[in-house]
């Protein structure tokens, strides 16, 4: 369905149309823009996009240029025929879970959509959070939502390893973190227990006691040291130092600290079938 | 002469079989794109007369000569008399056989007698001696091209000569000869075959036929894989290039073969060439984005005339690589722009391949020039390079980078693109198998949303947000780090939060 106007344009009566007359709207930057860049100050820092508009020159003989030249030669022993070919069609696009252990692929985004919905979305009805497991979800609302887990917390090793049978158990969240990444090698750009910038009340400990408080603090604390966000693949140089107090070990668990992430976690794949709604501890 | 020709079959000239026609097609096509991976992609071009065509199609497959007959046959031609033509024919109807061929080479005297046919007084005798030596050269035999090559100055002779008839017939077995082998190619340059080009073309230049014929003969040099170093530099310094270039317009009367041949000669030039300045300079930009609008508005009348493509596809080849090598020249006219398009919507399932070319020689367009950017949006293009983002293999790809050069220039370039649709097209191709596809929608994604928050209100309507926060879960690292920098720029209120992530992809 060919628009009307390109056939008009490429009509031989129409002049040209001089690149350099198009008005061409300068760049400006936007008040608004501005704005979020005074707000998020220096967190504006690496940006990770790595798009810029790039002219490419191609070699005759890269592969982009196969098919051109194989109806080129075809041509010249005479075997191009009016004859449809359509082996040729082009190919449209499947559909992919990236969810990591997932890598389910689908014809169609129906598909797709059925398949992250069924699965993944195992949604927090507190915090309108989504995790792509069930156990994930479960860990969430544990040590986000529940208020005896925070007591217990300060008297007991209570962040459990992410890793299903792992079985280790932490002081602080981010001791499970640079667990999770030395031990089972996560990758240190995952955010973690990232505080919260304004506004909602949530409960953190810091990793030196205060005093032995039992109250459940319901200021909101921003740590800036541990809990920074990281968008650098480079892993918290506070982890390095950092001494991690002994975990408490569950009792049917051999430590077995492995350098492979077990097969028994995936997100996804043989977790649960079906969405569970919240559990009420 | 350039025409449609359906694939030959030996056993009869009935009906074909359409179905087993087809899958000779397909074998032929899977060695030719085994050939080009190894680089030994060779084509040689059969040049008949109508007369020959009918004895062609009644032949039922010939029986090779035995060295015996190749003497005996050698022996009457030389003393033929009044008959050495038609015995020269005669034994022209035999080399077509790849066996016979090899005999004819291996029998001694056999190519002294052709070449001394071939330089007689007898105008009859010489056609038919050119049109053996036009037989062996569709050998792939290496050493049947080897053979050939004391003839070579002969065949270089006919270029000025009088008969176009024996100068057509000795180009293309020139051209035919050019891929052989290295030193075949060396020798020929040694005789001169570049500056015998030259003058051909120059003096035949309205005689298409024969600008066709040096055109596919120059091609063949062109291609070969040491035609860079050798073969380009003698080309580009020997004047014939004006020609060439004079020759990309096509004549719809006579058909589209010159055009063709010098085209592809011209893309194989832009492309061995670091600095293209001087083709520049000779009109080859201009003359390229000249062309391509004249076929566009054919093309966008519906006139998908069969091996249109053919001479479309160097065309764009052409114009990608110029506007890379050639400093920061750009062509003038923006009906280019339009013509691309065309081409990409009228060759999207007869020619994905020509598409993804089109939308390439688009990127190179618009990644320079805020003009043409402006241009695709004022000319609502936008629409047709969106629905590209569905089809892969580099298709949706090459869209997305078109789309990112023109929100890359701003505001109301997104603000645009955003209109046209391109947020609701990137909630799809967040989800697609390949992972570029989804990294390069995020880099797209995160230039819309920072431009205004028009668009980031339009995003958090269309639901997009989960779909962001799921992407932190995602195995590439890349796409989670540049989710959450979206989300912790432009939607702070959903980026607090745990965000449990897996581990890391190996």
């Amino acid at each position: 369905m060919m628009q009307p106007e390109l056939i008009e344009l490429l009509g031989s009566a129409t002049p040209k149309i001089l690149a350099e007359k198009i008005p061409v709207i300068e760049n400006r930057e936007s008040e608004w823009l501005g704005l979020q860049q005074k707000e998020s100050g220096n967190e504006n820092a690496a940006s990770p996009f790595s798009f810029r508009p790039q002219r490419l020159r191609l070699a005759a003989e890269d592969e982009f240029f196969e098919d051109g030249d194989i109806h080129r030669h075809m041509y010249l022993q005479d075997v191009v025929t009016a004859i449809a070919d359509d082996e040729h069609a082009p190919t449209i696009s499947e559909f992919r879970c990236h969810i990591a252990g997932c890598r389910q692929l689908f014809d169609t985004l129906e598909g797709y959509e059925h398949h992250y919905n069924s699965l993944h979305r195992n949604v927090c009805s507190n915090c309108k959070r989504s995790f792509p497991s069930n156990r994930l979800l479960e860990v969430h609302i544990l040590e986000w939502h529940d208020s005896l887990f925070q007591v217990m917390a300060e008297k007991q090793c209570m962040y459990e390893c992410l890793v299903e049978g792992c079985g280790l158990k932490f002081k602080t969240s981010k001791e499970r973190k640079d667990h999770l990444i030395r031990t089972h090698s996560y990758p240190a750009d995952f955010r973690f227990d990232k505080a919260k910038k304004s506004g909602r009340m949530r409960e953190r400990k810091t990793q030196q006691k205060k005093d032995a408080n039992m109250e459940v603090s319901e200021t909101a604390t921003v740590h800036q040291e541990s809990e920074s966000m990281d968008f650098s693949l480079t892993p918290d140089p506070e982890s390095v130092k950092t001494v991690e107090t002994e975990p408490v070990q569950t009792a049917n668990l051999k430590p077995k600290y492995s350098y492979k992430v077990p097969s028994s976690i995936c997100f996804g794949q043989g977790s649960v079938r079906g969405f569970r709604g919240r559990r009420k501890k | 002469m350039w025409r449609l020709k359906t694939l030959r079959h030996k056993a009869s000239g009935s009906a074909i079989n359409l179905e087993e026609f087809k899958h000779k097609r397909r074998e032929f096509e899977k060695t030719l794109r085994q050939a080009r991976r190894d680089r030994q992609l060779v084509s040689k071009r059969l040049l008949q007369d109508e007369e020959e065509e009918e004895e062609d199609s009644m032949e039922t497959g010939s029986i090779p000569l035995s060295p015996e007959q190749v003497r005996e046959m050698i022996r009457g031609v030389l003393s033929g008399g009044e008959e050495k033509a038609t015995r020269l024919a005669s034994l022209r109807k035999a080399l077509r056989n790849p066996e016979s061929q090899l005999a004819f080479i291996k029998c001694e005297n056999s190519m002294h007698m052709l070449i001394g046919q071939l330089s007689s007084h007898n105008a009859q005798c010489q056609l038919e001696a050119a049109r053996c030596l036009h037989a062996l050269s569709q050998s792939t035999h290496p050493s049947v091209g080897q053979a050939c090559l004391p003839a070579g100055p002969y065949l270089l002779t006919y270029l000025s000569g009088q008969s176009t008839k024996l100068t057509e017939l000795s180009l293309y077995t020139l051209g035919n000869l050019c891929p052989d082998s290295a030193v075949v190619r060396e020798k020929l340059l040694a005789q001169g075959i570049v500056p015998a080009l030259a003058n051909c073309i120059h003096n035949q230049r309205y005689n298409l036929a024969v600008v066709e014929a040096v055109g596919f003969t120059l091609s063949q040099l062109l291609q070969a894989k040491d035609a860079t170093e050798k073969i380009t530099p003698a080309v580009m310094a020997s004047g014939i290039v004006p020609h060439v270039i004079s020759g990309l317009t096509p004549d719809p009367e006579f058909g589209y073969g010159p055009a063709i041949e010098c085209t592809w000669c011209l893309h194989y030039l832009v492309s061995s060439n670091l600095d293209n300045s001087m083709l520049i300079a000779q009109g080859a930009l201009s003359q390229c984005s000249a062309v391509l609008i004249t076929l566009g508005g054919a093309v966008a009348q519906g006139n998908l005339e069969g091996g249109l493509e053919l001479l479309i596809w160097p065309l764009l080849r052409c114009l990608g690589n110029l506007l890379v090598s050639g400093g920061d020249v750009m062509p003038e006219d923006t009906r280019l722009l339009a013509a691309l398009c065309v081409f990409s919507q009228a060759y999207l399932h007869p020619h994905p391949a020509l598409c993804r070319e089109s939308l390439w020689a688009l990127n190179n367009l618009t990644a320079g020039s805020s003009g043409f950017c402006s241009g695709l949006l004022l000319l609502n293009m936008a629409p047709i390079l969106i629905q590209f983002l569905s089809f892969s293999k580099g298709m949706n790809l090459m869209a997305l980078r078109v789309l990112g050069n023109i929100a890359h220039h701003g505001t109301e370039y997104s603000v645009g693109l955003t209109q046209a649709g391109l947020l609701t097209a990137l909630c799809a191709t967040l989800k697609m198998a390949e992972p570029e596809v989804v990294t390069l929608s995020l880099d797209v994604l995160y230039m819309l949303v920072s431009s205004s928050p028009q668009v980031v209100e339009e995003f958090t309507r269309l639901n997009g947000v989960p779909l962001l926060e799921a992407i932190q879960y995602n195995s590439e690292g890349e796409q989670r780090v540049r989710a959450t920098y979206i989300l912790h720029h432009h939607f702070p209120s959903f980026s607090e939060g745990e965000s449990l992530s897996s581990y890391q992809d190996q």
